[in-house]
């Protein structure tokens, strides 16, 4: 959108490259006007009709050509002498500029989108896959439509469920992770703060120390023979640890350990003497904690928050190696479906793309109204 | 305000004790020996002010009487009890204690009022109502009623430390510990702040002040004690110890204070 207002300004503009930036769009216009039409093309038949318009491009470029030599030739008297500078040369050549694009965005409309609309519609009829990349890319992703939505919907439930239980998990954690002993603790609470400081010290070092795939891997076999163990069959085991729950599970657990490392650096981002005033008053270091503290060091944490569930939809993808039916998974069987790779993996890159950026600017826009300030770009992979 | 500070008065001149007792505090950070033997005490009503270079241990003393600090040895008794006891519920004991820091550290998730009832409400198990009552009772004596739904963030420095004071006296407290509270204010609104602490010091409260403001300690403090390298060095009252300074490091660092002035 800002691109467009941005092209709409420079021609808008009375600017002496109006000749230059039109004359691009007029060039483009005429390579476009050079492909085949389609069936669907509504300017081949009018025939004349497109024998016009193509010249008026023609004729705005030998415009621009002509253009071009007075202000070579009158270098530095170019506003005085040429004609070209004229207030009327100048608002003709705005209008022209605007008939120019409009005429380019016409080719453009009939020979890419039209065509594009046809190859569709041939390629979704077809009986077998299409040889050329975009028809086939259509053809398959057509004829495997219910595959990659189920994909696509395996995904968005692993990376919001499992991003979301994380996010409690890790509130639960980091609570235990920064307890310091206070002067009023006795030996047992010492005892139990000093296990959970170091559980999830442990935790976090041994879940953000490995990848998350082989973490996938050991969580689903060591499930599934945990329940054969219990006596159960192949076949129920399957059913009660399906790929999915072995799936969440695991982007649960790994995305708690990030996401606890996030809050920690939030809470102990935030100044020692609000938890000192606190105490001053008589509160506990529990209710210092949660009245003052906490509050404080999550909102400072939600940029990095928010950011763990893009992340997630991405890294959710190595999860296919359980067999998670999500679109990494659903991509890989499409393409062994029919011996196709590229074109699949390109439709699988288009949509996690677009996964994420809606996803982020979601954010983005809850973030605001939590109050905290926007993450800048996407994040990277864990 | 005036009631709550008498009452304090009278409870603890009935046991007949000084409100806080240290008795040989030592305290070290690391190698760094920062209390080398501290001996105090602060009767009810009194208004004691600390004074010493930077560095001389002053601060930490401060906040050792409310144990933010941890002492290595020595005792502090307050109201006869021992803070440094194993079994003593600091807690409880720093709800009498209020304290003002350097930093103001107001809660910055909540706006002048919140900060002001966050702690009566949560302890004194006061309803929200009569808390903000109370609260704004003690904003209106700091002047700063109108403040009372402002954001921390809006104030200027004097008027976060005026809440700040505000915020410790909704306690009710039976002492007030100023930790350098103009130290990190503009010269120009420091006068705000004093004026506030003399008010409180007129009412009665106990308050042991550590600061630089020498006129504030000469004119309001009923004594005064300078403190170097980690040792009281002369606890006199105002008139004495400025007039007639004892030892040759107090002439010291008042003249060297005097000259800067």
């Amino acid at each position: 959108m800002k691109a467009i207002n941005r092209l709409a300004s420079f021609i808008k503009a009375d600017h002496r490259y109006v000749y230059l930036g039109t004359s691009a769009i007029a060039a483009l216009g005429l390579a476009f006007s050079q492909r085949n039409p389609t069936p669907l093309s509504f300017l081949a038949p009018t025939g004349v009709f497109q024998d016009c318009l193509w010249a008026i491009l023609w004729a705005w470029i030998v415009v621009s050509a002509a253009a071009l030599v007075t202000k070579l030739m009158h270098w530095n008297d170019y506003r005085q002498k040429s004609p070209f500078a004229s207030e009327r040369c100048r608002r003709g050549a705005r209008l022209g500029s605007y008939v120019v694009v409009a005429i380019a965005a016409i080719f453009f409309i009939d020979r890419c989108v039209m065509s594009f609309i046809d190859l569709v519609q041939v390629s979704i009829v077809s009986d077998s896959n299409p040889s050329d990349f975009l028809s086939s890319l259509v053809y398959m992703t057509y004829k495997s439509g219910d595959f990659f939505i189920r994909g696509i919907e395996i995904t968005i439930a692993l990376a919001t469920f499992g991003t979301a239980i994380a996010f409690f998990l890790a509130l639960l954690f980091v609570f235990l992770r920064i307890q310091t002993f206070d002067r009023v603790d006795n030996d047992l609470v010492r005892f139990f703060k000093s296990i959970g400081r170091g559980f999830t010290t442990v935790y976090s070092t041994i879940v953000r120390g490995t990848p998350m795939m082989v973490q996938g891997l050991l969580i689903y076999y060591a499930g599934f023979t945990v329940l054969r163990g219990m006596g159960f069959e192949t076949a129920q085991a399957n059913q009660i640890w399906s790929t999915f729950t072995a799936g969440l599970v695991t982007i649960s657990l790994n995305s708690t350990a990030y996401m606890m490392e996030v809050l920690r650096g939030g809470i102990e981002s935030i100044d020692p003497g609000q938890a000192e005033a606190a105490r001053s008053l008589g509160l506990s270091q529990w209710q210092a904690m949660r009245k003052v503290v906490f509050p404080q060091g999550i909102k400072n944490a939600i940029p990095a928050l928010t950011n763990e569930l893009i992340i997630n939809i991405k890294d959710s993808s190595v999860l296919s190696v359980i067999g998670v039916f999500d679109l990494m998974y659903a991509t890989t069987t499409v393409a062994g479906v029919y011996y196709r790779q590229m074109e699949v993996y390109c439709v699988a890159l288009v949509v996690y793309l677009i996964l994420t950026l809606v996803a982020s600017r979601l954010l983005e826009a809850f973030g605001k109204k939590l109050g905290a300030e926007a993450p800048a770009t996407l994040p990277s992979s864990n | 305000m005036a009631d709550t500070a008498t009452t304090g008065v009278a409870a603890a001149a009935q046991t007949n004790e000084p409100l806080i007792r240290v008795e040989g505090l030592r305290k070290s950070f690391g190698s760094l020996e920062v209390l080398k033997g501290i001996d105090l005490s602060v009767n009810p009503g009194e208004v004691v002010t600390i004074i010493g270079a930077s560095g001389s241990g002053k601060s930490t003393f401060l906040r050792c009487l409310n144990l933010l600090e941890t002492p290595d040895a020595g005792h502090i008794w307050f109201h006869g009890q021992d803070l440094t006891a194993e079994r003593c519920n600091i807690n409880k004991l720093r709800e009498d204690i209020g304290m003002v820091f350097q930093g103001f550290n107001l809660f910055s998730n909540m706006d002048v009022l919140d900060n002001c009832t966050l702690a009566p409400v949560t302890l004194k198990k006061m309803s929200k109502t009569e808390a903000e009552k109370v609260a704004m009772e003690h904003l209106t004596s700091v002047g700063l009623e109108k403040f009372a739904h402002a954001a921390v963030g809006r104030l200027s420095g004097g008027q976060k430390q005026r809440v700040a004071i505000a915020r410790a006296l909704c306690m009710n407290p039976q002492i007030m510990l100023f930790d350098e509270p103009t130290s990190a204010l503009d010269p120009e609104i420091v006068g705000e702040v004093l004026e506030v602490m003399r008010k409180l010091a007129a009412d009665g409260m106990t308050m042991v002040v550590v600061t630089h403001e020498m006129a504030f300690a000469r004119t309001v403090s009923d004594r005064v004690v300078f403190m170097d390298q980690g040792v009281v060095l002369e606890d006199a009252a105002p008139a004495e110890l400025f007039g007639n300074p004892k030892h040759q490091r107090t002439r010291e660092f008042l003249s060297r204070y005097l000259e800067d002035k």
